[in-house]
């Protein structure tokens, strides 16, 4: 049967495109990093190269993720949940502090992120809960997830990770849409109230005056805007808008190469795409993104199960959410608050959850083909 | 199962609300890409991005012998980042104590929204001294090349003078400024997020290179002993102003060009800008009774007259075309050798109309009036001849006086060189060399013929009549004891310009003659304008060109070759050569 997963012969047509565009993104992703960083000389390997070695971990554990039966994933979820508890607590006690936020578990000379791993075993814990038996009433429904979700989010916001406690919100509600709620109204109110979050906070944020902003902003996240009044949003629009139709191309980009846009690499990095390629390429970029979500989609709605559909959906909008409000805020019509762009963002923990979520969206639609197991 | 059909609106519902992101995200890098995009580019590049210029150090100006007249120093220039201020007030109040500038000046450059303000350029290097052991905030010092010229007012109105930016103005500075300055490279600096400048990629690092130097044909000692005399000159005849000219005969180099009143290239103000001139070249004036030289030339050239032809003097009044020619010196009988050295006017006129506007025009233009020398220094002028077709009988009797004619100084020690020079004239210059920054020549200046308007016989013939001149003659105060030499006075009036007509208080004193006779090395000519004291040229011009010339000759190492006078039996007096100095 493993053989048969990893035939190569077997790659349909959709898989082809599934993972062309992944590949696609992964190389843009790569490409920018190396726009940016290769002038820095940083550490023996430069960004770009350990990005690389990040996504070959990715592809390990997109490969791992693949072969194994989702089903025997699922039954993990808890365990898995568990363990991940217990990394957010020691990221608390002996975290790596960087810009306010202790986010980071040191391993070596590496960093590791344990609430890039949360987001996608929540994903697998709601899922469980959903499909091993059929849930009744809104406590069951609605009360009960968000109990198990609870103790992460906690955890997260502790940190302060404030784009990851949103990504869990996100993944909670689109999953209580798909899976939970009885009332269709509830769960679109939910699911629109939080898509159009990020427009709404606009409106509401813009009417604020600077220092209230300022003042709930270092309430809720420290990490921002240190030092700089709007700084980081600002050379983020400046550096988006200066790209203009066809942008200044390839290493081209001045306020990303002379270091006025700040974490060109990691959060940032879709405005160092756009202020090299202009409009035109970030057309090209969002129909990458465009396209994947639509052919997870199509995994979603065809899977053969409950467990699958539900997983498929959660990781849909982990990976959704991350990339509307990743670009929402570079673009700064959203608050800055830290989610990295999936797959091109430079950070370990980031890609390998990322391409492990993929992995399990094509093992699932894999799994609709195998009849017999 | 029932759940399938509301999942199914779900899915829709989610996709659909995703779908909104993504066109909400999209809309929004529209407007900032495409509507907002020249906004945003404009901040873009007035945030990271800064034109300089840089440019290679100017090159030196040498004279003949290698001495400096012009180089380049590094001085500092003294600049302000404004957005870096947090309070101006009291670093314009520092600034202004050390650059002697006032305080609410400084502040007020330093209050602009601008990253790079100047404060004050090519400051003295003691006030830079001072500013980098006490440095201000929001303050720096920058080294950027300036002029400086080490003789101070020596040759001014030659070497000109370099601007701020290092553009040539005037003379040779101006002349010679594609070769002077050093190459210049714009470039657009790039400023990162922390402010260090970074240089754009793809720009090499060798930076420009310097400019060529340039050697002049001017000797600097001559040229001090040419101001100094003309200015004692000047100055004892209480005179507006002066020229002085020594030229090389044969090859048409100047060796001093000195002009009076003088200016300081190294602190100009704007006061004095019509000192900046050099009149030598651009302005013109009508030479007097220097010109019949060179009418006797025409004379002599076409057989119309020999050096022995006898003319009467009218006894010193002669009529011409209504007018009345008067001769200082009245004269009856007189050889034409007499007329030049007597400088008598009625002798002139007589031999003007005996040549016709014809052949005088054509002698007068070939000798280069009329026309510029193409020495090369800015802003020559061609002087005026008219149209001999119009010349009248009294047409020809001003300009065979020296008026009626408008002529430069250049002009005039140009011909009187040619008739030195056998006949030759030679393009009058004041660079001998330019060398390129790694000191390869990639100019040497050689002698250039112009043309040759009179033989070599008839130039040795006016030769000897000029030494008479000097001799016997008006010009007896040019006389350098141990050498001959060959000149003429001139007096002119100059038109007033309130009446339009000769004044009869304003002159221009001239002498021009060149030495020795019988093998010129130097052609001089003394200018003196407006003297008020004595309005002759053999009394305020020709004791300055003798002062020169006794002390350039020896400095050249001119030997003496005058005859020494042995009276002989029949009255006769013949030229014994007297030996130069004696073997090695």
């Amino acid at each position: 049967m493993i053989e048969r997963i990893l035939d190569v012969r077997l790659i349909d047509n959709f898989e082809w495109r599934y993972l062309g565009v992944i590949a696609a993104i992964l190389a843009l992703g790569v490409l920018s990093i190396y726009s940016i960083t290769h002038s820095v000389q940083a550490g023996r390997l430069p960004l770009y190269a350990r990005q690389m070695v990040w996504i070959l971990f990715g592809c390990a554990a997109f490969a791992v993720m693949l072969v194994a039966d989702y089903h025997k994933i699922a039954r993990l979820a808890y365990p898995l949940y568990g363990i991940v508890l217990v990394l957010l607590v020691v990221v608390l006690i002996v975290g790596k502090a960087s810009r306010g936020a202790q986010r980071w578990i040191p391993i070596g000379p590496f960093a590791f992120q344990p609430s890039e791993f949360a987001k996608l075993v929540l994903v697998l814990v709601l899922a469980c809960y959903y499909a091993k038996a059929p849930r009744e009433g809104w406590i069951q429904r609605l009360v009960l997830p968000a109990l198990i979700m609870a103790p992460g989010l906690l955890l997260i916001l502790k940190q302060p990770d404030l784009g990851s406690g949103l990504s869990f919100l996100a993944i909670y509600s689109a999953m209580v849409l798909v899976a939970g709620v009885r009332s269709k109204a509830a769960g679109i109110l939910l699911l629109s109230s939080l898509m159009l979050f990020p427009f709404a906070w606009e409106a509401l944020w813009g009417s604020l005056h600077d220092y209230q902003r300022e003042r709930i902003m270092t309430f809720v996240n420290p990490a921002y805007d240190q030092g700089g009044k709007g700084y980081h949003g600002l050379q983020s629009r400046i550096a988006i808008g200066s790209g203009e139709l066809v942008g200044k191309g390839l290493y081209g980009g001045t306020q990303s190469q002379l270091k006025f846009l700040p974490e060109g690499h990691t959060d940032f990095v879709f405005a160092v795409f756009a202020e090299e390629w202009g409009f035109l390429g970030v057309l090209g970029l969002l129909a990458l993104f465009f396209g994947l979500i639509m052919l997870s989609m199509e995994i979603a709605y065809k899977a053969k199960d409950v467990l699958g559909a539900l997983l498929a959906a959660g990781v849909i909008a982990m990976i959704g959410f991350s990339i509307v409000v990743n670009i929402g805020m570079t673009a700064g019509i959203f608050p800055i608050v830290g989610i990295p762009l999936p797959l091109m963002s430079y950070g370990g923990s980031a890609i390998v959850a990322t391409m492990a979520a993929l992995g399990l969206l094509l093992n699932i639609k894999r799994r609709r083909l195998t009849l017999f197991y | 199962m029932t759940v399938v059909d509301p999942l199914r609106v779900r899915r829709i519902v989610a996709a659909l609300l995703l779908l909104a992101g993504f066109v909400i995200v999209l809309f929004r890098l529209f407007n900032l890409q495409v509507l907002q995009a020249g906004e945003l580019t404009l901040k873009a590049e007035r945030q990271h991005e800064k034109a300089i210029t840089l440019q290679g150090g100017r090159g030196t100006i040498y004279d003949r012998r290698g001495k400096v007249l012009a180089i380049n120093l590094e001085v500092p220039s003294v600049f302000g980042v404004p957005t870096s201020l947090e309070d101006p007030t009291p670093v314009a109040r520092e600034l202004g104590r050390v650059l002697h500038v006032r305080p609410d000046e400084i502040e007020k450059k330093l209050k602009q929204e601008r990253s790079f303000v100047w404060i004050a350029r090519k400051v003295d290097p003691e006030q830079g001294r001072r500013l980098q052991r006490r440095p201000l905030e929001g303050i720096g010092l920058v080294l950027e090349g300036r002029r400086y010229y080490p003789k101070g007012t020596l040759l001014s109105h030659v070497i000109g003078f370099a601007g701020m930016d290092g553009d040539g103005l005037e003379g040779i500075e101006h002349r010679y400024d594609s070769y002077l300055r050093g190459e210049k490279q714009m470039v657009v600096l790039q400023r990162d997020a922390l402010g260090r400048s970074v240089f754009p990629k793809g720009f090499t690092e060798q930076g420009p290179s310097s400019g060529h130097s340039v050697t002049l044909t001017i000797d600097e000692t001559i040229q001090y002993i040419a101001e100094k005399e003309l200015e004692e000159a000047v100055a004892a005849s209480r005179a507006k102003g002066g020229t002085i000219i020594v030229m090389e005969p044969r090859t048409g180099a100047v060796l001093a060009m000195a002009l009076v009143p003088t200016f300081d290239p190294n602190s100009l103000g704007s006061l004095y800008a019509d000192r900046w001139r050099n009149r030598a070249v651009t302005d013109v004036y009508e030479p007097g009774s220097t010109l019949k030289v060179l009418v006797a030339a025409a004379a002599l050239e076409d057989k119309v007259m020999e050096p022995q032809t006898i003319l009467f003097g009218e006894r010193g009044s002669m009529t011409v075309a209504n007018t009345v020619v008067h001769d200082h010196d009245p004269s009856g009988w007189m050889t034409f050798a007499q007329v030049l050295e007597r400088s008598s006017n009625i002798g002139a006129v007589k031999t003007a109309l005996a040549l016709g506007p014809d052949r005088l025009s054509r002698v007068l233009r070939a000798f280069g009036f009329g026309e510029r020398s193409e020495i090369d220094l800015p802003g020559e002028a061609a002087g005026l001849v008219r149209d001999s077709r119009s010349w009248g009988r009294r047409s020809l009797a001003s300009i065979a006086m020296g008026q009626e004619i408008g002529v430069t100084a250049v002009q005039l020690a140009t011909a009187l060189s040619a008739v030195a020079n056998g006949g030759w004239l030679m393009k009058p210059h004041v660079v001998a060399e330019i060398r390129d920054g790694k000191g390869k020549a990639v100019y040497q200046a050689s002698p250039q013929v112009r043309r040759q308007p009179i033989s070599e016989g008839t130039a040795q013939k006016l030769t000897r009549i000029l030494e008479g001149a000097v001799s016997r003659g008006t010009g007896k105060s040019a006389a350098v004891s141990g050498y001959r030499v060959a000149g003429k006075t001139g007096t002119a009036q100059k038109v007033d310009p309130r009446t339009g007509t000769y004044s009869t208080t304003l002159f221009i004193g001239s002498f021009v003659g060149f030495v020795p006779a019988e093998d010129p090395r130097l052609c001089i000519l003394v200018v003196i304008d407006e003297p008020q004291t004595e309005a002759w040229g053999g009394v305020v011009a020709a004791p300055v060109f003798r002062r020169v010339a006794e002390q350039v000759l020896p400095y050249l190492g001119v030997t003496s070759q005058a005859p020494v006078r042995v009276a002989l039996a029949e009255g006769e007096s013949i030229g014994v050569r007297r030996a130069g100095r004696a073997g090695p």
